[in-house]
């Protein structure tokens, strides 16, 4: 499997098990009601970034400790290609629901909603863009 | 559109320089051993750059590498 794919696939699972928890906990509503700056979601924010910072760090050194040739090896041009098309990708995710947070949920929410909103297109977008990046080395295995 | 595909003969030409890695093809025209893989595969196609890299490699002419087939 090539070094890149194993770093996609890093990545999608830290996002998993990190803001999936979050955004479960999120959606459960327990700080729904606080009034901003609503320390709860906040601490559960920085609680699920702190952890997919450590889950990311953890598993690039194990990752490049396997295997320290790929993890120096430059890009070539496949993998170039595959980040153009994945970055494309996860570009249109990111449009849309920047749109839908800035141009259409001022109308209805306020607050921690539009911060999730937020929060969600971002997590979509790199999901998206890992996704293709796994599918992509998968497809030309 | 004219129908086709891109056949190679990479495996071929390794065996017959002395069983030539696909790391070390990999390494003499700067991709990796994956994308060897998938260029021999016929998964991947690479630049036209790549492809006359790895004709050079072997010393023959690009033709003897590649070649596209024709669809009916």
């Amino acid at each position: 499997m090539p070094y890149r794919e194993k770093i996609a696939w890093l990545s999608l699972v830290a996002m998993a098990v990190t803001f999936g928890p979050y955004f479960a906990v999120a959606a459960a509503g327990p700080f729904q009601h606080e009034a901003l700056p609503n320390l709860g979601q906040l601490g559960l924010f920085a609680a699920a970034a702190i952890a997919q910072m450590l889950v990311l760090g953890a598993g690039h050194l194990y990752l490049r400790r396997m295997s320290p040739e790929d993890a120096h090896t430059p890009p070539d041009e496949r993998d170039r290609a595959i980040m153009h098309r994945s970055i494309s990708s996860a570009y249109y995710v990111l449009i849309a629901g920047m749109i839908v947070v800035g141009c259409i949920m001022p109308f209805s929410s306020s607050g921690w909603a539009i911060i999730d909103a937020a929060l969600v297109t971002i997590v979509a977008a790199e999901v998206v863009h890992y996704s293709v990046v796994v599918f992509s080395y998968r497809r030309q295995a | 559109m004219i129908e086709g595909s891109l056949s190679n003969r990479i495996r071929a030409l390794r065996f017959h320089n002395g069983e030539m890695s696909q790391a070390e093809l990999g390494d003499r025209i700067g991709v990796t051993r994956q994308t060897i893989a998938a260029i021999e595969a016929g998964k991947y196609s690479p630049s036209l750059e790549a492809a006359f890299r790895i004709a050079h490699v072997f010393d023959v002419p690009l033709v003897e590498v590649f070649r596209w087939e024709t669809r009916p």
